[in-house]
């Protein structure tokens, strides 16, 4: 059995002997067999010395029982790395960032505790995942709807602190944004609610977000300043109908104004789903799916030194007749107010010269078994593994990995970004000897920025992974030279990353380690994660 | 019954040996119908957008076996089916498909204290050949000798493997097989796994009832 770095076997035993009287012994698992259960299958070091891997775990049933185990690890200085389901594949998985950790597994708290129609919100535990939470809705017919990632099988409360994102309504999108209160045990084993939820006997706890005073709820995002065990979140309504359509624009420079229009038609309020940009020139669907391999003429016009000249793309897509850019938009709402605005989107679009519309389809929802077949099924708040049957194996990828990190800056939201950014990564992949397609198109998660979303493959071959791993930095660093930065990313690269936030001498990474130094001074909970290291462990880590 | 673990360490030395030798151990099939008693499967999976798959799905309802079609997505057989199932009791689940619905099963299971207990990988070669890499009981592993002359007609033997995977603890083994085969005609075919996932004595199990 593995022993957590800096702690004696023997305290470790007593710990674990503790860990076991407080959740029960056969919630508290130590063989190599089960301890290999919380590897993270994407992990960036797969099979070398620096794999990141636990020394054990332990799955408390409840609140009383973290508090108890999280009161042992302070008392023996163990470290321990909260898990909520750990499905945050590419991004860690449910392996800790600091090497030889407890991982404190939330799993078996998977208690709903409250999902409220009329105001539309729900309170759950953190081992809830998104199957849970949409089963129950459905199984007690309730008219809402979960704004799920892809894929489904993680949990909201794990999802949201990683700060991840959905397919629906904007305010429901952003799963940190659309959470309302949480309770968080600290490093002492203290107890803390926040918003209304600091009020005894609150009746607000998941209406009003901000209670009264600081609004720290964000310090227990991307963080290591407490273990949080309950959530609640804002959920959406079950909309009435749905309306998506596509516009295309002819001209490799009408991405601009395609952006913009867009940007207008969110910001307004007209279109409330999330809207997709593809090219049809360029055979490239939402989030950089590739498509067949582009013909070499095109390839040739877009690996131009100084990136792709705009009369040369603009004489290409008209000799073939394609346009360059599309952008599916979509509605949710009644069947009037949905048609009025895709009218209205169009009328705006129609400034671009040459603009095309396509009306995909008006449903009714909820979607019938046919018609929901031939959407992806995340946009009407249902869960889903599909994402895992899309076969890997592709013309331009025929050697597939064995998973994948997702490299995603975040860029503006203006078509000079996007073109910039292609440019830039573009030459960068050639540098590097990445596999980047020739133009990436970015996603539209949140509605004033964009993600610049690549899958960079994970492989079993332990010199590959070295070149990837040292390739990434290398992005990471690139990017930020650009005024880009990451907005989230796996823990083998959450100390570059952060270590780009660097404004005045690091001040935002000095007061996080300030906040670290305070509430958790034996510097238990999640060593690592975000780049926060605790005290002791500090300037081991930036050596 | 050894982990996946122990099955990839004794792989590891068996794999050391010729080819040859390994095909050379295994006795004839038909050896296999007095053993057992086998692991009752609660599902076989096979995936339609593949040939070999539904040879498989095909050989497994022939066999009695209760065969269950996908397109590659196995939420709504989990979401649906397994997941209550699992909830209950935990029943072990069989199939031959690409990766994607192994690996999201496997961990799925793993919280029901199920593991993987065999697998093949079956991956085709240039110059019209497959190799099939099995891990598994040695009492399983030993019956795919056969797999060498089966050539493209392998799937319906993999069907046959995985119905016999012995209930209870038994010795692991690993063996590698070549034979002759003609890839499928799409560029896109997923190498596929044939696979069984059981309950696994002294095995973690997570969920809350």
């Amino acid at each position: 059995m593995r022993v957590p770095p800096g702690v004696s076997s023997e305290d470790f035993s007593t710990a674990l002997q503790q860990f076991e009287e407080a959740v029960g012994k056969e919630w508290v698992f130590t063989s190599d067999a089960d301890v290999a259960m919380y590897r993270d299958a994407y992990s960036p070091f797969w099979g070398e010395p620096d794999e990141l891997v636990a020394s054990a775990a332990v799955a408390p049933d409840n609140v009383e029982q973290v508090q108890k185990v999280v009161r042992i690890a302070n008392t023996y200085k163990i470290p321990i790395y909260p898990i909520s389901t750990g499905k945050n594949l590419g991004y860690g998985g449910s392996a800790p960032a600091y090497s030889g950790s407890v991982v404190l597994d939330l799993k078996r708290m998977n208690r709903i505790i409250e999902v409220n129609e009329k105001n539309a919100y729900c309170l759950v535990e953190p081992g809830v995942s998104y199957f849970d939470l949409y089963r129950y809705i459905q199984e007690n017919g309730i008219k809402l709807w979960v704004d799920v990632p892809d894929p489904g099988w993680g949990s909201p409360v794990g999802n949201s602190l990683d700060r991840g994102g959905g397919y629906l309504l904007p305010q429901f999108r952003n799963h940190f944004d659309s959470h309302c209160g949480m309770e968080v045990v600290l490093a002492n084993g203290e107890l803390l609610r926040t918003g209304m939820g600091a009020l005894p006997g609150s009746k607000t706890w998941q209406e009003y977000k901000t209670g009264f005073g600081p609004w720290i709820d964000g310090i227990f995002s991307q963080s290591n300043f407490g273990v949080v065990t309950k959530m609640g979140f804002w959920m959406c309504p079950a909309p009435d109908s749905y309306l998506a359509g596509t516009v295309t624009v002819p001209r490799y420079n009408d991405l601009s104004p395609l952006i913009d229009i867009l940007g207008y038609l969110e910001n307004t309020g007209c279109t409330n789903g999330m809207p997709f940009f593809g090219s049809p020139l360029l055979a490239r669907g939402p989030l950089g799916q590739a498509g067949p391999v582009p013909d070499p003429e095109l390839t040739a016009l877009l690996d131009r030194e100084g990136g792709p000249d705009p009369d040369a793309m603009d004489a290409y897509a008209a000799k073939k007749g394609i346009h360059h850019w599309s952008c599916t938009v979509s509605f949710y709402g009644g069947p009037q107010a949905n048609a009025g605005n895709w009218e209205f989107a169009k009328e705006r679009f129609s400034a671009i010269p040459g603009a095309k519309f396509d009306l995909h389809g008006a449903y009714k929802l909820p979607l019938t078994p046919e018609v929901q077949a031939k959407f992806n099924l995340p946009q009407f708040g249902i869960p889903s593994l599909q994402m895992f049957s899309i076969g890997a194996r592709s013309a331009t990828n025929p050697t597939p990995g064995e998973g994948h990190v997702w490299f995603s800056p975040i860029i503006p939201r203006t078509g000079e970004a996007v073109f910039e950014a292609n440019r830039v990564f573009r030459q960068a992949a050639k540098d590097l000897g990445l596999p980047i397609p020739p133009f990436s198109l970015p996603t539209c998660y949140w509605e004033r920025a964009f993600i610049f979303l690549f899958g960079f493959p994970i492989t079993h071959d332990v010199e590959t992974n070295k070149k990837n791993r040292a390739a990434f930095k290398k992005l990471v660093a690139i990017a930020a030279e650009h005024g880009w930065a990451e907005y989230r990313t796996a823990p083998a690269y959450q100390a570059a990353v952060m270590n780009t936030y660097s404004f005045n001498n690091h001040a935002l990474l000095r007061f996080h380690e300030t906040l670290k130094d305070a509430v958790d001074p034996n510097g238990i909970l999640s060593a690592g994660r975000y780049g926060i290291w605790p005290k002791h462990l500090r300037e081991e880590a930036k050596a | 019954m050894a982990s996946r673990r122990e099955f990839l360490q004794v792989g590891i030395a068996a794999l050391a040996l010729p080819i040859s030798a390994h095909a050379g151990l295994a006795p004839a099939a038909s050896a296999l119908d007095n053993a057992g008693p086998f692991t009752p499967l609660y599902k076989v999976v096979f995936d339609e957008r593949f040939p070999a798959s539904v040879a498989f799905g095909a050989e497994a309802r022939s066999l009695g076996l209760p065969a269950h079609s996908i397109r590659g997505d196995i939420t709504d057989l989990w979401f649906h089916d397994l997941d209550a199932q699992w909830k209950k009791k935990p029943a072990a689940v069989a199939g031959l498909t690409a990766q994607g619905p192994l690996f999201c099963l496997e961990r799925l299971a793993w919280d029901h204290g199920m593991r993987v207990v065999f697998r093949g990988d079956h991956q085709y070669l240039p110059a019209g050949s497959i190799e099939h890499i099995l891990t598994g009981p040695e009492s399983v592993v030993n019956q795919a000798a056969g797999l060498q002359s089966d050539g493209d007609d392998w799937a319906p033997r993999i069907a046959n493997l995985v119905a016999r995977v012995p209930e209870g603890p038994s010795a692991p083994s690993k063996a590698a097989i070549r034979a002759r085969a003609a890839a499928p005609a799409s560029a896109e075919a997923e190498e596929l796994i044939s696979w069984v996932i059981a309950p696994v004595a002294g095995a973690r199990i997570m969920r809350r009832a």
